[in-house]
């Protein structure tokens, strides 16, 4: 695998290198800080943009084009990066070879036409577009609460810290949706294309001079200000008592998620002996959470743990019977609190590394996470593979112990099941 | 060993099988990293009424128990947890029970043979207890339960109830948690015994590896299993052709309508004896009609008339049924839409032309994840019983004369509707 990346002032080119797939995949990210009243203006704005375009007038015309370049598919989404919102727009290309001359070429076109000729009048989009677009979005948030996990860890969220990112409803909200119209979402579409940051990443058996040419012809170039806040969150303590927060559901099971701060970790901490902390503690089926509250207790089928390091945060789900929500937290703080005195064996220490050894070992078969991998390392600054699997072996015992001491349940939120 | 190339795939496969009937399916791969491995059995929740092996009389098994049977493979008399075994490797494991089916899978980069040897050892080495039987009927009844909560688990588990009359189909895979109160140890090892069997199971591995060596380890470690019957003795199921109901509409804990639509037909109106062939001219009908570049998806699309869809053929005991799934806030609106596209069929060439390159780049693209790979043979194995190493000819061959025909031998009169409604229970917050 050869990386390359070329930073054209205006947005950089990443191209890896690798013979290992059939298809050429591209993503094309832009990124600023986050807002929480424009979240639900760019989930419209990506869905009007791959609604139609000046030249495919409506989604049907859009969609038989991407069919004849070998189904291209496009893919595009939002989501959180600590203090930014981020857009991801992703195509993948079958290969030349496996389909036709000119294909690639063909539909990196295609993807310029997507993102730089939407379908715009007198400085507006359509009215149509738009309206197709609400009315979607207002029906799926309208249905929010039918995804119960989903929708308790974001009140989890919004009960752990109704002002921070951390709350901010990546789904959007549907006060704001009233006061989106053709002409504000244009400017805001502007807007986003001219000021935001933005990375281009190809990943496949490419040709690099071939690649760059292509990209500088159908990327423009503008010059403009880059903005330099942190990705991350603004450290916060976690509070002294506990907080508890509840809502009844007609459902059969209650989804319990608990929300913990993880408060002065250095870099080295966030990055090593917490991603091995939070292995040993509640990733997968022989992690300490599953054994314990699964298997011992017989009281759930899925429990798991996840870190958010932009966010500095750790949360535990669980979906259990009301009956049991006590015991499982119990159970869940009882696990942290044995860590914290350092009751794991070095087995589970080396289990947690050869967890991570495989993670990166596999990371080469995806092209998501090969883009992933290279985008996290160069926004956040983080080592590269063969630095990050040196230091992972070294972590020790008393470094994931030191680390366990600064993760602090924090807010537990509970969707109460009481259906009968 | 035999060699089978993967036609214009650049893929090659081995295949052979084993003196005890085992079907061994391995695809090396040169530029990977990763294996995955798939051992599977044709036990799924189909199947409810069999002779166990060794006995004369037929027996009615609890529903659910093939997904019980899976959780429970995972006990060990030795004491050493599969998941625990895996993870010291960094290897994922997992298993999943289907209709017509119970895989183990274990996936990772290191200690491939270590792996593949520990996964056919304890998928072969039973052990059931009382108290081991009873501890997994708190974890199952949660993911019962779990299930229970999700409106589109509902919604295809209605239109299943619907669609068939005495076929297992029409009951859910993990069975409710009322059901499992009844599974027994003894139940659990008269379906082991009778169908984790050499000749009801197949295993595929792929990967980066020697073929020649990875045989040699799956025959040794298969030698001594031995069958323990040459065949099994199922009972046949008299499903009739008319749907079970044709209206059912309830009403739930949810915020926007959702409805199922099934029309059932026989499978032997199509004349066709390839099945892969008429299951993808079956799909091609219905990418034409519905799919995401049809006039309908378009119209329903621009009129706000739903947000999520989804469409199968689903085969039943010599059945075919389309099935309609979707999220809309006007379900009579969409059903009539959906009525009078079936009416009113209109096929184009040039739009066959444009599918069959997708579902030919979508063939070419499988072979980029290893997972995806197997995944596909696995399906191939159990729904059309072997390897399909043409798939791309199979494709470009599709023609609209073909099509042509079978659709004028489908029949939409037959149909089950389910409709799903918000209630009105106002929750309360604190």
């Amino acid at each position: 695998m050869e990386y390359i990346v070329k930073n054209f002032g205006s947005y950089k080119l990443h191209m890896i290198k690798t013979k290992k797939f059939r298809t050429i995949k591209v993503r094309v990210s832009f990124r600023n800080q986050i807002k929480k009243d424009e979240i639900t203006m760019r989930n419209i704005l990506v869905n009007v943009l791959t609604y139609s375009s000046k030249n495919y007038q409506t989604k049907k015309d859009l969609i038989i084009e991407s069919q004849n370049l070998y189904d291209a598919s496009l893919y595009i989404g939002n989501s959180r990066y600590g203090n930014y919102i981020n857009t991801d727009i992703n195509m993948t290309i079958l290969h030349d070879k496996y389909s036709e001359d000119g294909n690639y070429k063909k539909s990196l076109s295609f993807l310029k036409e997507i993102i730089y000729n939407p379908n715009v009048s007198n400085n507006k989009f359509t009215e149509d577009a738009l309206n197709v677009v609400k009315k979607n979005a207002l029906t799926s948030l309208e249905g929010l609460k039918e995804d119960t996990m989903y929708y308790s860890i974001i009140k989890l969220y919004e009960v752990m810290d109704e002002n921070s990112p951390l709350s901010y409803r990546m789904c959007g909200y549907k006060e704001d949706l009233d006061k989106i119209n053709t002409s504000n979402l244009y400017s805001y579409y502007k807007n986003m294309i001219n000021k935001d940051l933005m990375d281009i990443f190809v990943v496949g058996d490419i040709d690099f001079d071939q690649t760059e040419e292509l990209i500088r012809e159908n990327f423009e170039l503008k010059t403009f200000k880059k903005k330099r806040i942190s990705y991350y969150l603004d450290e916060v303590k976690p509070r002294s008592k506990r907080l508890l927060a509840k809502e009844k559901d007609d459902n059969s099971q209650s989804k319990l998620v608990m929300g913990c701060r993880v408060f002065g970790l250095s870099s080295y901490e966030r990055n090593y002996p917490l991603t091995l902390y939070n292995i040993i503690l509640g990733v997968g089926s022989d992690s300490k959470l599953f054994q314990e509250v699964r298997e011992a207790n017989s009281l759930c089928y899925a429990i798991s743990s996840v870190i958010n390091k932009l966010d500095n945060t750790l949360i535990i789900r669980a979906g259990v019977d009301k009956s049991n929500v006590r015991k499982t937290i119990d159970l869940s703080n009882t696990q942290m609190t044995l860590m914290k005195k350092g009751k794991f064996s070095e087995e589970d220490i080396d289990k947690a590394k050869e967890f991570y050894s495989t993670s990166l070992d596999s990371m080469v078969e995806s092209q998501d996470n090969i883009i992933d991998f290279y985008f996290m390392m160069d926004i956040l600054g983080l080592d590269d593979l063969e630095t990050r699997r040196k230091k992972m072996q070294e972590v020790t015992k008393s470094e994931i112990i030191k680390v366990a001491k600064k993760v602090k349940m924090d807010t537990i939120y509970c969707l109460e099941g009481v259906k009968e | 060993m035999k060699k089978i190339s993967l036609k214009k795939l650049d893929l090659n496969c081995y295949v052979e099988t084993l003196q005890n009937d085992l079907d061994v399916i391995l695809i090396p791969y040169k530029d990977k990293n990763n294996y995955y491995i798939s051992y599977v059995t044709r036990f799924g929740s189909d199947i409810n009424t069999f002779v166990p092996a060794g006995l004369k009389k037929y027996i009615k098994i609890s529903n659910g128990t093939a997904h019980f049977l899976e959780h429970k493979m995972f006990e060990q008399k030795d004491g050493v947890d599969p998941f625990t075994f895996f993870s010291e490797s960094g290897t994922g494991a997992n298993a999943f029970t289907s209709f017509d089916s119970t895989q183990y899978i274990c996936y990772g980069t290191k200690e491939l043979e270590k792996n593949l040897k520990f996964l056919l050892k304890f998928v072969n080495s039973p052990y059931f207890t009382d108290d081991n039987v009873e501890k997994e009927k708190g974890i199952i009844k949660e993911e019962i339960k779990m299930q229970e909560d999700v409106p589109e688990w509902i919604l295809d588990t209605k239109l299943r109830e619907g669609l068939y009359n005495v076929h297992p189909r029409r009951i859910s895979i993990a069975g409710s948690c009322e059901d499992i109160d009844g599974i027994t140890k003894e139940e659990l090892y008269k379906c082991y015994n009778t169908f984790y069997q050499p000749n009801n199971m197949f295993l595929v591995v792929a990967g980066n590896f020697s073929e020649t060596a990875i045989m040699d380890i799956i025959r040794k470690s298969l030698e001594k299993k031995k069958n323990t019957q040459s065949s099994i003795k199922y009972k046949k199921v008299k499903e009739p052709l008319e749907v079970a109901s044709k209206d059912i509409e309830l009403s739930l804990n949810l915020k926007i309508p959702k409805i199922a639509l099934g029309y059932k037909m026989q499978e032997s109106l199509f004349q066709t004896k390839n099945k892969f062939e008429l299951d993808l001219y079956l799909y091609m009908f219905a990418s034409l009609l519905f799919g995401p570049a049809s006039n309908f998806k378009e119209r329903v699309r621009n009129n706000n008339l739903m947000t999520n869809f989804y469409y199968e053929w689903e085969t039943v005991n010599g059945y075919k049924t389309l099935i309609i799934l979707a999220e809309t806030e006007n379900p009579e609106l969409f059903i009539d839409e959906v009525e009078k596209e079936l009416k009113n069929i209109k096929i184009i060439e040039e739009d066959i032309e444009r599918i069959k390159k997708v579902w030919i780049s979508n063939e070419v693209k499988t072979v980029d994840s290893i997972e995806n790979i197997v995944s596909n043979i696995v399906y191939d194995q159990i729904k059309y019983n072997k390897l399909i190493d043409n798939k791309v000819d199979i494709i470009n061959s599709l023609n609209k004369k073909k099509l042509d025909t079978i659709v004028s031998k489908m029949n939409f009169t037959n149909r089950t509707k389910v409709i799903l409604l918000p209630n009105k229970i106002i929750t309360k917050e604190s």
